[in-house]
């Protein structure tokens, strides 16, 4: 199936800005992260918990869901397809593999931001907050999705072995 | 009223054009790709499977995993009471 111009041309915006908008939010996610494992302030600690845990599940999951869905369309509905160009396969992996990860961390970030919703946090409980894994996952995030968009910029050239397939088999159609 | 004028590369995002691949074989950047992402997802599973770095059934305790959680709070699953 392959889209006319103007809805391919929606199809790529929608997916430009659903993936980059998940970059960015990653990103800001990132920085709340720092801020919750280096500040002294332990409402600034549990304010970065708590605001990780509101943007991650109505910013960072429907965002990347949104990547998904518009990357398997714009693949699907044009000649690029899904399985014949690595650089469009690796970024299906990618994007499969982070949203798997993301969603599962979604549960622990729910639970830090649990003990963060306290109104009176222990010393032990505030030093547990300070973990380094919320910088660790976000900052691979960022470095994951980086690769993506880098990926989807320059196209690097290689065609599967069911790409070339398919090339060859248009072109015995088109020129019998 | 007329459409305006199409820039010559507009259609580079989505047109695949017939010189584009003419090499075969795997790029060599697939083979590093592969290689990084085999090593990446073969890393979360053992850290998923033993609990080791943070990941998995085992480590989501006071101090486990290298680093510690509040008590209660596991990573990947859900506080206990």
């Amino acid at each position: 199936m392959t889209m006319t111009p103007r809805l391919r041309k929606f199809a790529l915006t929608t997916h430009v800005i659903s993936s980059v908008g998940w970059l960015g939010a990653v990103a800001g996610s990132l920085a709340l992260a720092v801020a919750g494992l280096t500040s002294q302030d332990a409402q600034m600690v549990s304010a970065a918990y708590l605001a990780m845990e509101l943007t991650g599940w109505f910013v960072v999951v429907p965002l990347a869901l949104a990547s998904l869905v518009t990357g398997l369309v714009q693949s699907l509905g044009t000649k690029w397809g899904l399985f014949r160009h690595y650089w469009v396969l690796a970024k299906l992996l990618i994007n499969v593999f982070a949203t798997i990860v993301l969603l599962l961390y979604m549960q622990t970030l729910g639970s830090l931001a649990g003990v963060a919703a306290e109104t009176t946090l222990s010393s032990a409980d505030l030093s547990g907050l300070r973990s380094p894994s919320p910088v660790l996952h976000a900052g691979a995030a960022l470095l994951v999705l980086l690769v993506a968009t880098v990926l989807a910029v320059y196209k690097p050239r290689g065609m599967t072995a069911y790409g070339r397939r398919k090339q060859h088999e248009q072109r015995m159609v088109s020129q019998p | 009223m007329a459409d305006p004028p199409r820039y010559p590369d507009t259609r580079d995002d989505t047109d695949v054009g017939p010189d584009r691949e003419s090499t075969t074989g795997t790029p060599r950047w697939v083979k590093v790709f592969g290689i990084i992402a085999l090593v990446v997802v073969l890393l979360f599973v053992i850290a998923l499977l033993t609990g080791r770095g943070g990941h998995g059934p085992g480590r989501h305790t006071r101090s486990a995993g290298g680093h510690t959680l509040p008590s209660g709070v596991t990573e990947y699953g859900v506080r206990q009471p």
